[in-house]
């Protein structure tokens, strides 16, 4: 079963008088395991795609579905839990890292010590544990997003979904990102990407092209059906 | 003299030949020496028929006077003569690297224009492109990820490898935009013959 489902999906935004179409029946399926990447122009509707992958918009037509759960209804309980939607936006410059990771922890519950141990073990996993201690304002673009994945990886999502993780990013320091990003998917998350450059497509399982809201692409791989092997007979255990 | 040498025997077109005057530049060395750093530099890119292809290479490359033997290197019973790069072999090999500029330029024009013959039909050509985009992406994700923590700054291969993705990625980068300005421009014409037709 596919961890993420997106069933031809459609979303509209009010322009003016018009209705400006973003998504036209995108279908799209993630496995764990998988790294999907989106690439498309500037105003592709990219952005929109992810969001709505990932439930914090709903979609106009459509289903989105997660572990086989529809997302119009239960956003609230999938959110936070399965599907971690990485905020690249880490807020007020003068906050310390560590803290910046654990909010979204104790914001979940989370007791203090227990935050702080998951949110170092989000960083290093990240590789970013040497900055805990520094301020966001004294991060470089990479760790900035480096930092940002820690604080959604500290919440152990079953689904990681970024946009554009490399943009902005110093061109020797991208390819760090895409290695921690295919790191992840082969440790069993799901990962869906987007890049507004080829470079953000490398590693990648699955590469799909958005433009003028439609999405092209291979689909993903068919599994092979479970056939159950017949058991052998005591006879022939025996032989 | 040279000049004249040059009038008889045209531009060198192997691409070899040149891959090995390259390595000649980056250091002095004997033919079968050679034949393993192009296994080992050219692999899966260009490939040798046999060591004996580096001998023919080699004779050519003197024939031009882009290489030279490097005295004192034919000695002992089984000789081995290094050949190193002449100053001229050295300035004819930059010239050929930039001249890659204009190949790729022409590879790319003969595309845009075998596909232009289907604009009678352009939803036969947008089906082309689809797929063309299709290869881009999958060749972009192909590109092996090495990130600069994981190699050594000093290893000339692992630097070759990272100057090979990048020049990769950045031209399917730039083939995917114009996949995009192409759909555009024949979303347009088939329209215009559709209420045309």
């Amino acid at each position: 079963m596919s961890l993420l489902e997106l069933q031809r999906v459609a979303k509209r935004y009010r322009d003016g008088q018009l209705d400006r179409v973003v998504l036209r029946e995108v279908s799209l399926r993630i496995g764990a395991g998988e790294l999907a990447v989106v690439w498309g122009l500037r105003g592709c509707g990219r952005s929109t795609l992810l969001r709505v992958a990932a439930g914090i918009e709903a979609p106009d037509e459509g289903i989105v579905l997660f572990e086989g759960r529809d997302l119009a209804h239960n956003r609230e309980g999938v959110l936070g839990a399965g599907i971690g939607y990485c905020q690249k936006h880490l807020g007020s410059g003068s906050q310390m890292v560590l803290d910046v990771v654990m909010v979204a922890l104790l914001a979940a519950g989370i007791s203090p010590s227990q935050a702080r141990v998951r949110a170092s073990e989000g960083l290093e996993r990240a590789r970013v544990a040497s900055c805990a201690t520094l301020r966001i304002s004294a991060l470089n673009t990479a760790e900035a997003i480096r930092v940002a994945l820690a604080r959604v990886l500290a919440l152990e999502p079953r689904l990681l979904v970024v946009d554009d993780p490399v943009q902005g990013v110093d061109l020797l320091e991208r390819d760090g990102i895409l290695a921690l990003l295919r790191s992840l998917a082969n440790d069993g998350l799901a990962v869906l990407a987007s890049a507004s450059e080829a470079t953000g497509l490398s590693g990648a399982d699955r590469t799909l092209a958005l433009s003028a809201g439609e999405l092209r692409g291979p689909p993903p791989a068919e599994l092979a059906p479970v056939v159950a092997l017949r058991r052998a007979s005591a006879r022939q255990v025996g032989a | 003299m040279g000049a004249e040498r040059d009038a008889q025997a045209g531009p060198m077109h192997s691409q070899v030949n040149w891959a090995l005057l390259g390595l000649v530049i980056e250091r002095p060395s004997y033919a079968y020496e050679l034949a393993r750093r192009f296994e080992r530099t050219y692999d899966g890119v260009l490939t040798l028929s046999s060591v004996s292809h580096v001998y023919t290479a080699l004779a050519a490359l003197r024939e031009r006077a882009l290489v030279e033997e490097l005295p004192g290197t034919r000695i002992g019973r089984q000789p081995k003569p290094h050949y190193r790069a002449t100053p001229r072999g050295v300035e004819d090999y930059g010239e050929w690297l930039v001249g890659q500029v204009d190949e790729d330029l022409r590879r790319q024009r003969l595309f845009v224009l075998a596909l232009a013959t289907y604009t009678r039909d352009p939803r036969a050509a947008l089906e082309i492109l689809t797929r063309y985009e299709q290869a881009c992406l999958a060749e972009a994700a192909r590109t092996p990820i090495k990130p600069r923590e994981e190699v050594c700054v000093g290893d000339p291969q692992a630097l070759a490898a990272r100057l090979l993705a990048e020049e990769g990625r950045l031209a399917l980068g730039a083939k995917l935009a114009w996949v995009e300005y192409a759909r555009q421009e024949l979303h347009v014409l088939a329209d215009v013959r559709m209420v045309a037709g």
